[in-house]
């Protein structure tokens, strides 16, 4: 520690640019990840806030529950108790004058299902009547009231905005909540259609219809559109800005310690161990770490503070202290060849001999 | 009272038709309050004697003996240790750790030896005798080559070894500076009761040391004539 600090002390500018490239390296892996993570939450929010398990789809339907439809012989003989629920889903686009156009999904709803029930508004009420609609408070950030009246695709049918609710978004796309009668309604389908999936909170929920098939919560999700495509990506693009901070650490420190190998070399011809010399070697590998860390953990929240709500951001606090150590033992790992070095410190070079 | 003992010491590099014999039956002894000057141009092996009789290399045959005790018998942390507290090492260049001021030399060996030094009072005493107390808080880099090689003597002198091994501590000086390193040294083998070991090519040193020895292509002999030259 004494001799990493002391170094550092003196040698400020050195030292405070290699703290600065590792800042920009902690920052862009930070916003990386907080956009990878908004991203995904912004597919799967709407998901997430029915507190499901398992998801019935038609077994043709790709996984999808856009292209997903079930009949009511299918559902013939199942049960849909308390802890189902049916969805009902379509595409649109809803208009309104002097309001920007959205595409948004419309699920339609059972009132009397877990679902609806447990729809948690940040104002207004819940869905009463066929022509009510609770939508996503992305509504509301682009202009949106209560009261207003919304038409959807080339429809005339109205339908009036009862209810704002937060984190309603499926597959990026903000959420209409309404009736599934209405659902029917939209896609042209006649009375023969239930829904476009059954929801269960158990993970063990099955059908005896052979003509459906019951998903996991995480299968589904995986399987949405550009879903893991966009996760894998941003996956790929974090670990590589990781290689790279692991290469620039240990590159630097390997430059260090070659300036440094002659006064090694009199420290151990002077009885210095090995360890101590080692010992400030990490010590200082993680004090630049953990100040860049730092330092890029400011610049995120500030950031984070200034982000607009439309770029889709998540700062979630243990992935990112995942991220955060993650990085701490990359330094550790970045100094492990200067340490190799000073422990083949030969003490004779700086006599000759 | 014999300190440091070399007894048919050889040592060659190298092997078959490569091999160089760099040592040749060197015996030596350095006595504790002496001086002793070992001269020789360079590549005549007086490197190579330097770093064996500090326990940094072994040498072929032969034995070290340092205060009786067998060197070749010792593990690589026993050297150090010997290192640490038994000798202090004034080398030419890159004696001072050039990130840590005057006084965080003496800090960082504290840290590592924290018994048996010199008191801050005996430390403040020496520095003062070397002329550097007013540089403690200056960096290496801040110094000249004369003070420089002043502050690497305290700190040699600091751990209060039985044995300072200097390796060419006069080089890139000038004469003022030469003799005041050579009255320096003496001056210290005889008040710390220290046995000096230093390997030089430079005869101006010769006035002040007790015994002086020259080696030449590995073979050491006792001139203490060169003295009275």
């Amino acid at each position: 520690m004494f001799l990493s600090f002391k170094e550092i002390k003196k040698e400020k500018v050195r030292y405070g640019l290699i703290i600065g490239m590792i800042v920009l390296i902690c920052y862009l892996i930070f916003i990386l990840t907080s956009l990878a993570m908004g991203l995904a939450q912004q597919n799967t929010d709407a998901i997430d806030s029915w507190n499901v398990k398992s998801i019935v789809l038609d077994k043709d339907s790709n996984t999808s529950m856009a292209q997903s439809l079930i009949t009511k012989d299918e559902v013939k003989k199942t049960n849909v108790t308390s802890d189902k629920a049916y969805i009902g889903q379509a595409a649109v686009v809803t208009k309104k004058s002097g309001r920007t156009n959205e595409s948004a999904q419309f699920l339609g709803l059972k009132s009397n299902q877990f679902v609806a029930k447990n729809l948690t508004l940040t104002s207004g009420h819940k869905v009463e009547k066929a022509n009510q609609v609770v939508v996503d408070d992305k509504f509301e950030t682009d202009g949106y009231k209560l009261g207003d009246k919304i038409k959807f695709n080339s429809l005339d049918k109205e339908y009036k905005i009862v209810g704002f609710t937060k984190n309603a978004k499926l597959n990026i796309a903000p959420v209409i909540y309404g009736n599934i009668s209405e659902w029917q309604n939209l896609k042209n389908i006649n009375g023969q259609f239930v829904a476009s999936a059954i929801v269960s909170k158990k993970a063990n929920f099955k059908t005896d219809n052979k003509q459906l098939k019951t998903y996991s919560k995480s299968a589904f999700i995986s399987k949405l559109p550009g879903y893991s495509a966009q996760n894998s990506t941003f996956t790929f693009m974090i670990a590589f800005l990781m290689i790279i901070s692991l290469i620039v650490i240990a590159v630097f420190l390997y430059i260090l310690t070659i300036q440094k190998i002659q006064n090694y070399a009199v420290l151990r011809a002077q009885g210095i161990p090995a360890k101590t010399l080692v010992g400030a070697t990490i010590s200082q590998s993680i004090t630049l770490v953990v100040s860049g860390l730092l330092i890029g953990i400011i610049l995120t929240a500030i950031t984070a503070l200034v982000m607009p709500a439309a770029v889709p951001m998540s700062f979630n606090i243990p992935i990112l202290s995942e991220v955060g150590i993650g990085l701490v033992l990359t330094g550790l790992l970045g100094s492990l060849i200067p340490i190799r070095i000073i422990l083949h410190v030969d003490p004779v070079s700086v006599i000759g001999g | 009272m014999t300190t440091l003992q070399l007894s048919n010491i050889n040592k060659y590099f190298g092997t078959g038709s490569s091999r160089v014999h760099v040592l040749r039956d060197i015996n030596f002894t350095a006595k504790k309050g002496e001086l002793n000057l070992v001269i020789g141009p360079s590549g005549s092996g007086k490197s190579t004697f330097l770093t064996i009789a500090g326990g940094l290399q072994t040498p072929s045959t032969g034995e070290v003996e340092l205060e009786g005790q067998s060197v070749k018998s010792m593990s690589n942390k026993q050297r150090d240790a010997m290192r640490l507290n038994k000798i202090g090492f004034v080398l030419q260049a890159y004696n001072l750790i050039p990130y840590l001021t005057v006084k965080e030399q003496f800090q960082l060996v504290k840290k590592v030896k924290k018994e048996h030094n010199l008191t801050n009072l005996s430390l403040e005493v020496l520095l003062k005798r070397l002329d550097i107390e007013d540089l403690q808080n200056k960096y290496p880099g801040e110094l000249s080559g004369g003070q420089n090689q002043r502050v690497a003597i305290a700190r040699a002198l600091y751990t209060r070894p039985d044995i300072v091994l200097a390796d060419e501590p006069t080089a890139a000086l000038d004469s003022e500076r030469v003799v005041e390193v050579g009255k320096i040294l003496q001056t210290l083998a005889r008040e710390q009761n220290t046995a000096v070991i230093v390997v030089t090519h430079d005869l101006r040193l010769v006035e002040f040391a007790d015994n002086v020895y020259q080696i030449m292509d590995g073979q050491m002999t006792l001139n203490n004539n060169m003295k009275l030259a």
